[in-house]
């Protein structure tokens, strides 16, 4: 084998769908069960009856506070699984194995929300939220439940595990040549030495383990854009935003088929095809982010400029906004090792967003807005009006 | 999916837009020359405030019928009671367009008349559970689905299987006094919210109002109409007849409808929504079969057309065709959802049309901007 990709066959499937030996070669569960575990933290942080903060961080870290063995999910497969959330947030090879203060830090900022909402909110729910007070607000006829500042701690942890956990394993960590080809797994790949007791290659399961924290939630796994953006709450819901956005059809199936033949180039042994597309997929994967980051600036800036602006409505996009920029460290600039933007630098967006008042969101200007969503998109090649939506 | 449809509209809206501009005739008057005031006057004076007059004084009787009933609780006093509910809840289908001012300040931020009057399907457990905790923050957000019309409609019609246990719900046993006590509780507020809103509509903000009469996005005008067609299109058209039919889930939710407990109500309470909305547009006062200006008459002055027909008429003839539509339906809408989606369907179709003759047509002519934006919706 060789790496010159035109004189190598690449038998590319019509979907994602890689056997040997009759075998399917393709495996992910883990991925499918961190997405499943985000879900269940995710809606259990509105369980006001049911929630307290120890499920809820037990959920978070699948171990009790001393570390010990804890079951916290509704769904025993979860509960057998010795995999956690926290485990692979702000976790990947590229960015974090020699950062560990930073990878901590990460974490524990998901702890300090969690725990927000359990001594913050919570005891506000029945409090009419005003600025400085949290509580709950009306956002049209759905009601939403806000810090003192303003912000959901439920989006802000929906929305940065997208970033933290989904998107930082698949760009940074899976589809990296640091992961892809560790050790002896290109010679392994050529020569077809599998993983004791499968049918995959380490290469290969590397690769998939990226797809699967993409689509790893779908009915049909194999075929995920049937049902695009229902499968869960995290980043294939909003590749089905995107989709849904006139100025960005057909980017998933640009990253659904970047997927698939980089799996089939790795079958091949062509890994400069593979990593051409995994360059695809980071690209595309991290415009989705700063899209959906703009996306919310820009709506609750509509809304806030309006009459009697609905400040719920502005406060629950601004929740999801956040957590968005919050991604934004984790994504990565093709054919580089850097994020479109640094922790500091988004550390410093979040910070001027709450910044224009003592009361963060509730004093928020139009002005400001404006000029965090011309920052974020500057690096990117999209518009504000296409991002807008 | 909600997605999905609000694309789809962009589309066919912008396909519309571009044919439109290609067929108009030669550019008429300048929507800025004509006299606004007189609009505003004829809303305010002939509409609004009396439209306002009448759901006070509907949702007074109500509220003195469920006084009555509290203190006798017994089949006649029942009957009156669901009569006076249905006076008020008709009545209130003629002001619920009007968010505008005083309707968007009755409570706290962001919630305005309508929401706290009608946020349906109703949460019945909270219901349940308000009744017996007899002390409840009925300003709360969190508390919108459990008053209202939507609640008294579940209280009165749905609480318990048939009148004779819901008559015993409010004489026998230890929560009948907590039962009374809400039904009491809710339609006080009702009258008192929509009293507050009069108030405030004849004591200054008529003349805020009418002396707002410039053009630009905070004008009167462009104000009034825009939560006009926002009211139309997110109320009517999907919270009538769209969302029970499925237009947005895919599905249809028979238990979203308008007076889900009542039975027999929901299309006669979408008919007159329908019709407060033509009346709307065509300036016709409240009281009596006298009109006056309005933006049918609007849009006259300009020679609005589109594919050479006059807009006016062709946005009533689309109100005829979508009340037509109502018309054939069953008068529970959730039995119609159930046993023959499709006419929903239509009638939801029919109801469209004229969303985008005023939301893009009659927009573009008077010159307004759209104000309001699509939400999430997560």
């Amino acid at each position: 084998m060789n790496d010159n990709n035109t004189e190598v066959a690449i038998d590319e499937p019509e979907v994602y769908e890689f056997t040997r030996n009759g075998s399917s070669t393709v495996s992910f569960s883990g991925q499918t069960a961190r997405i499943l575990m985000a879900e269940e933290l995710i809606s259990t942080m509105m369980d006001f009856d049911g929630a307290t903060e120890s499920l809820l961080l037990q959920m978070y870290r699948n171990r009790d506070a001393s570390g010990g063995n804890a079951d916290p999910f509704s769904n025993p497969e979860l509960n057998s699984e010795t995999k956690s959330i926290k485990e692979k947030v702000a976790a990947s090879e590229d960015y974090f194995s020699s950062n560990a203060s930073e990878s901590v830090q990460i974490r524990n900022e998901f702890e300090s929300w969690i725990s927000g909402q359990v001594s913050e909110v919570f005891p506000n729910e029945n409090t009419l939220a005003s600025p400085g007070q949290a509580g709950q607000i009306a956002d049209g006829t759905s009601v939403r439940y806000v810090n003192a500042q303003g912000l959901e701690y439920n989006q802000m942890v929906t929305k940065s595990l997208i970033g933290a956990l989904m998107t930082d394993q698949m760009l940074n960590n899976y589809l990296s040549s640091s992961v892809l080809d560790a050790g002896t797994n290109r010679e392994d790949n050529d020569n077809e030495v599998l993983v004791d007791g499968t049918s995959y290659t380490t290469m290969e399961h590397k690769w998939d383990e990226a797809y699967g924290y993409l689509f790893g939630a779908a009915s049909n796994q194999a075929d995920p854009l049937t049902e695009l953006g229902s499968a869960d709450s995290f980043l294939d819901k909003y590749l089905g935003r995107v989709e849904n956005d006139d100025d960005f059809a057909g980017i998933a199936e640009e990253i659904f088929n970047a997927f698939k033949r980089g799996r089939a180039a790795i079958v091949a042994g062509a890994y400069d095809v593979r990593d051409e597309q995994a360059e695809i997929i980071r690209q595309r994967i991290s415009e989705i982010i700063g899209i959906r980051a703009v996306f919310y600036l820009e709506s609750a800036k509509t809304i806030l400029e309006g009459n009697s602006p609905d400040y719920g409505a502005i406060f629950h996009d601004l929740s999801e906004a956040y957590g968005f920029i919050y991604s934004l460290q984790f994504t990565r600039v093709p054919g580089s090792d850097e994020p479109y933007f640094t922790g500091s630098e988004v550390q410093s967006f979040l910070d001027r967003m709450l910044g224009d008042g003592p009361n963060g969101l509730w004093d928020l200007t139009p002005e400001t807005l404006d000029a965090l969503s011309d920052d974020i998109a500057a690096p990117f090649n999209f518009s504000i009006e296409e991002a807008a939506g | 999916m909600k997605r999905y449809s609000i694309l789809t509209l962009l589309i066919f809206s912008t396909a519309v837009l571009m044919h439109g501009c290609t067929d108009d005739g030669p550019l008429g008057p300048d929507p800025d020359d004509f006299d606004r005031s007189a609009i505003l006057t004829n809303w305010a004076d002939n509409l609004i405030v009396p439209a306002y007059q009448n759901f006070v004084a509907d949702a007074e009787a109500l509220e003195s019928a469920a006084a009555d009933f509290s203190a006798n609780p017994a089949a006649d006093e029942l009957l009156a009671l669901r009569n006076a509910f249905e006076t008020a809840y008709l009545s209130f289908q003629k002001v619920s367009m009007y968010e505008i001012g005083p309707a968007m300040q009755v409570g706290a931020q962001g919630i305005n008349l309508r929401n706290y009057l009608n946020s349906y399907p109703s949460d019945t457990a909270q219901i349940v559970e308000n009744v017996s905790l007899n002390d409840i923050n009925l300003d709360l957000p969190s508390q919108l689905d459990a008053q209202g019309f939507p609640a008294l409609d579940y209280l009165l019609y749905g609480a318990a299987g048939s009148e004779a246990e819901i008559l015993a719900l409010y004489s026998e046993g230890a929560d009948a006094p907590l039962y009374r006590s809400y039904l009491q509780t809710l339609s006080a507020r009702i009258a008192g919210l929509a009293g507050n809103v009069l108030n405030a509509w004849e004591t200054g903000y008529r003349d805020e109002f009418t002396d707002n009469s410039g053009n630009g996005a905070n004008a009167s005008i462009d104000m009034m109409v825009n939560d006009y067609i926002f009211y139309y299109e997110k109320w009517l058209r999907a919270g009538k007849v769209g969302i029970p039919a499925g237009v947005f889930s895919g599905t249809p939710l028979p238990t979203h409808v308008e007076a889900l407990y009542h039975g027999s109500f929901s299309r006669q309470l979408a008919l007159e929504a329908l019709s407060a909305v033509q009346d709307f547009f065509n300036g016709n006062h409240v009281n009596g079969t006298g009109s006056g200006e309005s933006l049918n008459s609007y849009l006259d002055y300009l020679d609005s057309r589109r594919d050479g027909s006059q807009l006016s008429v062709l946005i009533n003839s689309q109100f005829e065709s979508a009340r037509s539509e109502l018309e054939s339906l069953q008068q529970n809408f959730a039995d119609q959802v159930e046993n023959d989606n499709i006419r929903m369907l239509n009638a939801y179709d029919e109801l469209q049309k004229n969303v985008v003759f005023m939301k893009v047509d009659m927009l573009q002519a008077l010159n307004i901007s759209v104000d309001y934006v699509d939400a999430d919706g997560d």
